[in-house]
C-alpha cells in the first residue's frame, strides 16, 4: 500500500481555524462570567446549560473516544463493539438514574461543586476534602493521557510531517508483521515524543489552558459542544471515505482478518503478534465488567456530576436523553466501521492510537480541497482532546480553589485573589500535564479506562445516597468513597505486584518472598488491553466489579452504625418545601 | 420507600432511576449472553454478515443499541416529568463580587 499524505499546510491551516474558534468562544464565554458573580458563573456557567450543551457535552467523548477507542478496535478487532457496548444506554443512566435529584440538591444547597454537594448535603467537611483530592488524583490521571493525543495529531498535521516517519519514530507496540518486536510481560512505553510532536503538545497546551483560563466552566462546555458537532461531521466524511476504499463493509472485515486472524471477527478478539500467545482481550467476564464500567463511570463522573448541576431545568435533562442518544449512535458505531476499514487498509501501523488520523491524512485525495477535509476530520480527535482537558481543568481548579484554598487557607480571599489563584492553578495543572507527557504512555485508552473507573468506584454511591437516602451520613460517605477509591488502587496496585514478581520470577529470582507472592497472587491472566497500565483481575474482573460492591457495602454499614443525621438538613432535602 | 411527605421531585426521579436501571440491567444481559453463545470462537467459516456486519455484531450489539435508543426517546419523551427546581441559595461563608470589590 502507498504510503499516506503527510498533513501539508491546508491541514495545519484548518486546525489552526479549529483552534481560533475555540479562542473566541472561550473569549465570548468570559464576557458572559463577568456579568454574574464570579464563582457561580466561572465553575457553573449560572446554571444555564441547555438541552444540546448538556447532552453533547455531560458525558465528555474524549481523546479516549477518536484515539484511543479506535486503537482497540484497530488492534483486536469487532470485539470491541461488546466492549462498548454499555454507551448504548448511556444517554440514560447519564441524566434518569441522578440528574434530576442532583440539579435539585445543587439549587437547594448552593453547591457548585461535587465536594460542595457532599458537604451541604451530609453537613461533612471531611467528605468534601477527601472528595477534592480524589478528584484531583483521579481527573489529572485521564487529563494528562489526553496530551498526548492532542501532541500527537498536532504532530501529524506538520506541513511536513511525514507520518510513516512519524510512526517510525515511535517505540509503540508493533502490530501484525512485526516480526523483531519483542514480547514483553510487562508494562510498555512508547519512546519520547519527536519535535513536531513536542511543538504540537506545547501549542495544544497554550491554547487549551488559555481559552479555559479566561473562560471557565461556560468557554469548557461552549468549545466542547462546538468540537461535539465538529467530531460528529469528521467521523461521519472519514466513514463514508473509508468504507468504500477498504471494497464495502463486509470485504473490509474480510481483508483484515485475513491480515492478522479469525480473532478479528469475533471474540475474544484478535491477540496481536506481540502479545503472549494465547492473548483474549474480552472474555465473558471482562464484557460483563466493562457495560457496568462504562454505564456507572457516566453517572458517577465528577465532569458529568457538574454538567448536570448545572443544568436550566427538568425539561433541558429530557431532551438531553435523546439528543445523546442519537448522537451515541451515529458516533460509536461509525467509527467501528471506520476502524475495521482501516485494518484493512493500513494492515501494520505500530502506533495505533493514530489510526483515525492516519486515514484522514490518507483517504481524502489530494489538493487545497482535500487538505481542508483532513484538517476537518482530523480536528474530531482533536477536539475531543480539547474539550476533555478543557472540562477537567475546570473541575481539578474549581476543587483546588472552593474546596481546598478557599476552605483552608484564605476563606475570606476576595474576588480578585480567587481569580488570580485560579489561573494560576490551571496554568500549574497544564506544566505538569506537559511534563508528564514528555514520555507518554502506550495505549490511551488504559487510562481512560482507569480514570472513568475509579470516577465511579469513588462517587456512584455517595451521589446515590445523596440524593435517595434520608439515612446516609457523612461518615458512610466518606467510607463509600474510601472503599470504592481504595479497592480500585489496591487492584491496580496488586497488578503491578504480580507483573513485577513475575518478571523477576523469569529472570531467575531466587528469593522466597518474590516465589511466594509470585504463587500466592498466580500468573498474570492474558486478558484485557496487552501492556501499560493492568490490574490484578480477581476471579476474571474488571476492578469495577468489585470496588462498587465495597463501596456501597461501606456506606450502608457505616451510615447505619453512626449517628442518624440531623432530621433538619435532611427534611430540607427530602420533603416538599413549605412555603 | 416513599413517605407522605416526600418531595415530588424526589417521587419522579426515583421512579425513573428504577425504570432505568431495569432498562440497564436487560440490556446487559441480552448483550452480553447473546454475543456470549453466537460471537466467540467460531470458525471464520461460520463468518456470515448482515448489513455489513458479522452477524453476532449484527444481532446482539447493533439492534439491541437500536432498541435502547428509541426506550430513551420514549422515556425523554413520555415518561420523565418535568418539575420547578426553584432558584439556587448562594454559599452564605464565600465572598461576594462586591465583598471582592470593597476588598
Amino acid at each position: 500500500m502507498d504510503r499516506p499524505a503527510s498533513g501539508g499546510v491546508g491541514v495545519m491551516l484548518a486546525l489552526a481555524a479549529f483552534i481560533a474558534a475555540s479562542a473566541v468562544l472561550g473569549a465570548l464565554a468570559q464576557r458572559r462570567v463577568r456579568k454574574g458573580e464570579f464563582l457561580q458563573g466561572y465553575f457553573l456557567g449560572n446554571r444555564a446549560l441547555g438541552a444540546w450543551a448538556l447532552a453533547l457535552t455531560a458525558t465528555v467523548q474524549s481523546g479516549g473516544t477518536f484515539m484511543g477507542f479506535p486503537s482497540l478496535v484497530y488492534s483486536y478487532g469487532w470485539i470491541v463493539a461488546l466492549w462498548i457496548a454499555g454507551y448504548m444506554v448511556v444517554p440514560l443512566t447519564g441524566f434518569a438514574v441522578v440528574g434530576k435529584r442532583l440539579a435539585q440538591l445543587s439549587r437547594h444547597s448552593g453547591a457548585i461543586t461535587v465536594p460542595d454537594l457532599l458537604r451541604e448535603r451530609f453537613d461533612s467537611p471531611a467528605a468534601a476534602l477527601l472528595a477534592s483530592l480524589l478528584i484531583i488524583v483521579f481527573m489529572s490521571s485521564m487529563m494528562v493521557a489526553q496530551f498526548k493525543a492532542g501532541a500527537i495529531v498536532m504532530g501529524l498535521a506538520w506541513p511536513d510531517a511525514d507520518p510513516a516517519a512519524v510512526a517510525a519514530d515511535d517505540g509503540g507496540e508493533g502490530a501484525d508483521g512485526d516480526e523483531g518486536a519483542e514480547k514483553d510481560a510487562g508494562p510498555k512505553r512508547a519512546s519520547g515524543l519527536d519535535r513536531r510532536q513536542l511543538v504540537g503538545l506545547v501549542v495544544f497546551s497554550v491554547v487549551v489552558v488559555g481559552y479555559t483560563m479566561f473562560g471557565g466552566f461556560l468557554a469548557s462546555v461552549w468549545t466542547d459542544l462546538f468540537q461535539s458537532v465538529m467530531m460528529l461531521v469528521g467521523v461521519v466524511i472519514l466513514a463514508l471515505l473509508v468504507v468504500p476504499a477498504a471494497g464495502g463493509l463486509e470485504q473490509a472485515t474480510r481483508t483484515a482478518v485475513a491480515n492478522t486472524s479469525p480473532g478479528f471477527a469475533f471474540g475474544p478478539g484478535h491477540a496481536p503478534a506481540t502479545s503472549p500467545d494465547g492473548w483474549a482481550f474480552l472474555p465473558s467476564g471482562l464484557a460483563v465488567s466493562f457495560f457496568v464500567l462504562w454505564v456507572f463511570s457516566g453517572i458517577g463522573s465528577p465532569a458529568s456530576i457538574v454538567r448536570v448541576m448545572a443544568t436550566e431545568s427538568t425539561q433541558v435533562l429530557r431532551r438531553s436523553v435523546f439528543l445523546l442518544a442519537c448522537y451515541n449512535c451515529l458516533i460509536y458505531v461509525p467509527l467501528i466501521v471506520i476502524c475495521v476499514a482501516g485494518r484493512a487498509l493500513i494492515p501494520d501501523l505500530r502506533d495505533t492510537d493514530q489510526i483515525i488520523p492516519r486515514l484522514a491524512l490518507g483517504y481524502t485525495g489530494q489538493g487545497a480541497g482535500a487538505a481542508l477535509m483532513s484538517g476537518l476530520i482530523l480536528a474530531a480527535p482533536f477536539g475531543a482532546v480539547m474539550a476533555t482537558v478543557s472540562c477537567y481543568l475546570v473541575v481539578i481548579a474549581s476543587g483546588l480553589v472552593k474546596d481546598v484554598y478557599l476552605r483552608f487557607v484564605r476563606p475570606h480571599a476576595p474576588v480578585a485573589e480567587i481569580r488570580r489563584v485560579t489561573y494560576a492553578a490551571m496554568i500549574i495543572v497544564g506544566l505538569v500535564a506537559v511534563a508528564l507527557n514528555i514520555r507518554p504512555v502506550q495505549y490511551l485508552q488504559v487510562l481512560v479506562v482507569f480514570s472513568g473507573a475509579s470516577g465511579a468506584a469513588t462517587f456512584v454511591v455517595p451521589i446515590l445516597m445523596a440524593a435517595y437516602w434520608r439515612r446516609g451520613t457523612g461518615p458512610g460517605v466518606v467510607a463509600a468513597m474510601a472503599a470504592g477509591s481504595g479497592t480500585m488502587f489496591l487492584l491496580y496496585f496488586g497488578g503491578w505486584i504480580q507483573r513485577s514478581v513475575w518478571t523477576a520470577v523469569a529472570n531467575g529470582s531466587t528469593s522466597p518472598l518474590v516465589n511466594t507472592i509470585a504463587e500466592t497472587l498466580g500468573r498474570e491472566p492474558l486478558i484485557g488491553i496487552a501492556g501499560g497500565l493492568r490490574p490484578y483481575y480477581l476471579l476474571g474482573l474488571d476492578p469495577i466489579l468489585w470496588a462498587l460492591p465495597a463501596s456501597l457495602a461501606a456506606g450502608v454499614v457505616v451510615s447505619l452504625t453512626t449517628s442518624p443525621p440531623d432530621p433538619a438538613r435532611v427534611s430540607r432535602y427530602f420533603d416538599v418545601v413549605t412555603r | 420507600m416513599s413517605r407522605p411527605n416526600d418531595d415530588p421531585v424526589l417521587r419522579s426521579a426515583r421512579r425513573e432511576a428504577a425504570i432505568t436501571l431495569l432498562v440497564f440491567a436487560a440490556a446487559l444481559v441480552y448483550t452480553v449472553v447473546y454475543c456470549s453463545l453466537y460471537g466467540y470462537d467460531r470458525p471464520v467459516e461460520s463468518l456470515t454478515f448482515v448489513l455489513g456486519l458479522p452477524d453476532w455484531v449484527f444481532w446482539g450489539i447493533l439492534v439491541p443499541w437500536g432498541v435502547c435508543t428509541v426506550v430513551s426517546c420514549v422515556m425523554s419523551f413520555a415518561v420523565m416529568a418535568d418539575h420547578d427546581l426553584e432558584e439556587a441559595a448562594p454559599p452564605s461563608d464565600l465572598p461576594s463580587d462586591e465583598e471582592g470589590r470593597r476588598g
